[in-house]
């Protein structure tokens, strides 16, 4: 009898002493992935929202990036709250998704967060019928990185890449290796990441507003296609590669003379020693294509409250008192990670306005900066990767001379056969 | 003519071992060189081997994740091993009508794919409360069907003479089991161990789904991870892959002879 009253007492005991820790401190969990930017990143806003906030406990937790939307899907599929994280980040291209598949699940942030702060294409792929639900990130916003010592030898100065087509820039590749033996690009044939680059530089997608495919009568993306197979046709133009490390391999080991991509690579650039030998310019664009210019996006991501989260409102007030408000902390992210965030009043403080003596003295964030003002905003839709499939499917058979109408069916019944 | 065809069989052993071996001493060449050197193709032995260590010890909490991977290989190894060879001994030694139809039940089970039973099974250890824990990753996979399976199939090499003789003799069937039994089969156990332990510590799907924080996470979900970068550290990469295979080698050369043995189904 006496135990049981023991036992009694330390249970009451126990509880009160865990709602007493409960009310003390509130544990948040993020999920992302890629520690050294999207970790690093993170834990810069944790610092700083700690700081001022002691009894906040913020952790992170990083996986891989298929693994991390393995979880995810799992956990949601299987109707199951508990262990999932408070803030997750996800991929722009798969956030439709998300949003689409799992109705109620993320925690619209549309009252909160000052969106008119935000890149309008970043609000736009993270808003479901009036709803917006992202924090929008990282930005991708293109650039074409080259080294200028390469295409100086070939005789191109830095107005020379301005304002030029792709047709422009293949011409060049054919100059820079008569005079350097180096080919401009190395390409993936695999990865069709300059398509989605060329779609949205002229406001198209693969899919239509309503989610429908775009492809058959689409004349941005036949356009897109011929000047990418145009381009591949080029064997001066590029080192052929296989995969993401033979990728980067080949102009960080400087093998090729330069690479088109999101602006996230620059840490990876800068991680070379090569100072003063490298430029940005802005992407060519589409010829012929009426709404065509010289800003795209590649990649990039956003983070996503849930809405089972346990401490769904700190996590809210941390992405508001952070990332929603904290003009200095973009210029931390940006020098420490190469982080280029979607936060537009980031851009008036002083990292932006620097110039880079790596890129010969060029102020290449305010360069991205009024390049990612500029870029069209475009439905992803749920099957990016499937369409991505599709047209690498495509690719071989066109380089070797295959008829482009032909092709584009094809990519399009394999698509409406996917998404069915 | 005789040495001529054992010389082709001895080069074309020689390339098959070639073929087998270079993963691994691209991997141990990797582990000293840089990034670009190892996208740039090197295939020398480079300088880098300490600043790819010192960067896989400042990213990684190395101690905890090994701690972890340990913890979970050799505890699920243990378990998994005297359960699955006690179900095995069942199967075999004491014969009943039933048994048969049980047992092939178990093998139709096989066929399941773990990918059906994932979310059930995450649903299942989510209420009761085992999420990120030891025990949601170690105890799906105690009782092993596949495991079961393969001590029954040695168990009919072992001489029911024994266990006869043992009877005789007094002893309980627990005891047979633990005196007789298992040192008469320790091949078999050592050959499951390897395979057991192996399993163990690769296991990458099961314990990504059910883990939630970093510091349960293993060696395979950190190398993972690493390898994700935008602009991935393949230097760094390495070296954590030569670290997380170490012990799965060592296992393996420990109990080589035994395994060898076991495979071949022998009893001493």
């Amino acid at each position: 009898m006496k135990m049981t009253a023991f036992k009694g007492v330390m249970a009451v005991a126990g509880i009160q002493l865990i709602t007493a820790t409960m009310a003390l401190a509130t544990d948040i969990t993020v999920w992302c992935w890629a520690p050294e930017f999207n970790g690093a990143a993170m834990n810069e806003a944790i610092a700083r929202y700690t700081a001022a906030n002691p009894d906040t406990k913020i952790t992170v937790v990083d996986f891989a990036k298929g693994d991390l939307e393995q979880k995810l899907q799992t956990q949601l599929a299987s109707g199951t709250t508990e262990g999932l994280p408070d803030i997750v980040l996800i991929e722009d291209y798969g956030a439709q998704k998300y949003l689409l598949s799992f109705p109620g699940a993320f925690e619209p942030l549309t009252d909160k967060i000052d969106y008119s702060q935000f890149a309008k294409y970043k609000v736009d792929l993270a808003t479901v019928d009036g709803q917006t639900y992202s924090l929008p990130f990282d930005s991708g916003v293109t650039g074409l990185f080259y080294r200028s010592d390469l295409l100086e030898q070939a005789g191109y100065k830095a107005d020379d890449l301005k304002d030029i087509t792709w047709e422009q820039l293949s011409a060049i590749g054919d100059k820079v290796k008569e005079a350097t033996g180096k080919p401009l690009l190395s390409i993936d044939i695999n990865d069709a990441g300059a398509m989605r680059i060329m779609l949205q530089s002229a406001g198209s997608w693969y899919f239509n507003a309503d989610g429908t495919p775009n492809i058959k009568d689409n004349p941005v993306f036949k356009a897109a296609l011929t000047t990418w197979v145009g381009m591949l046709k080029n064997q001066n133009l590029y080192k052929s590669v296989s995969g993401w490390g033979e990728y980067t391999g080949a102009f960080n080991n400087g093998d090729v003379a330069g690479v088109f991509t999101g602006v996230w690579m620059t840490g990876g650039i800068k991680g070379n020693n090569m100072a003063g030998k490298w430029a940005v310019a802005p992407i060519p664009k589409l010829d012929g294509v009426e709404g065509a210019g010289h800003a795209s996006n590649l990649g990039g991501s956003s983070w996503y409250v849930l809405s089972s989260a346990p401490s769904k409102d700190a996590a809210i007030d941390f992405l508001q008192k952070v990332w929603a408000s904290d003009v200095d902390f973009y210029q931390k992210i940006l020098v420490g990670q190469g982080a280029f965030g979607a936060y537009l009043p980031a851009r008036e403080g002083e990292a932006y306005s620097a110039s880079d003596d790596y890129f010969g003295g060029q102020s290449v964030w305010k360069d991205f900066s009024d390049w990612q003002a500029a870029i069209p905003g475009v439905n992803y839709g749920i099957f990016t990767n499937e369409a991505d499939a599709a047209v690498a499917a495509q690719l071989p058979g066109l380089v070797a001379g295959g008829d482009i109408d032909a092709a584009i069916e094809a990519i399009d019944a394999q698509i409406a056969q996917q998404i069915q | 003519m005789n040495r001529l065809i054992s010389l082709l069989a001895q080069a074309g052993l020689w390339l098959a071992a070639f073929i087998s071996v270079f993963p691994f001493l691209w991997m141990i060449t990797g582990a000293t060189n840089t990034a670009n050197d190892i996208t740039g193709g090197r295939f020398l032995p480079g300088t880098n081997l300490l600043p790819n260590i010192a960067k896989f010890f400042e990213l990684v909490d190395a101690g905890q994740v090994f701690f972890n991977s340990f913890f979970v290989a050799i505890t699920g190894t243990a378990l998994t091993l005297i359960v699955s060879s006690l179900a095995g001994y069942g199967f075999e030694i004491f014969a009943s009508k039933t048994r048969d139809r049980v047992f092939a039940g178990l093998l139709l089970l096989l066929s399941v794919p773990f990918a059906a039973m994932m979310i059930p099974l995450f649903v299942m250890f989510s209420s009761a409360g085992l999420i990120n824990s030891y025990i949601a990753m170690i105890a799906p996979g105690i009782a092993s069907i596949f495991m079961i399976f393969y001590f029954r199939q040695n168990t009919k090499s072992f001489p029911h003479e024994l266990r006869d003789a043992a009877k005789l003799d007094g002893l309980k069937e627990w005891q047979i089991f633990w005196f007789i039994y298992i040192p008469v089969m320790r091949s078999t156990y050592a050959a499951a161990m390897i395979i057991l332990f192996m399993t163990n510590w690769n296991a990458y799907l099961w314990p990504l789904i059910v883990l939630q924080t970093n510091d349960m996470k293993t060696i395979t979900l950190t190398v993972a991870s690493l390898a994700t970068a935008y602009t991935p550290d393949y230097g760094l990469i390495m070296i954590a892959n030569v670290l997380a295979t170490l012990p799965t080698i060592l296992v393996f050369f420990l109990l080589q002879r035994r395994f060898v043995e076991g495979m071949l189904g022998g009893v001493k």
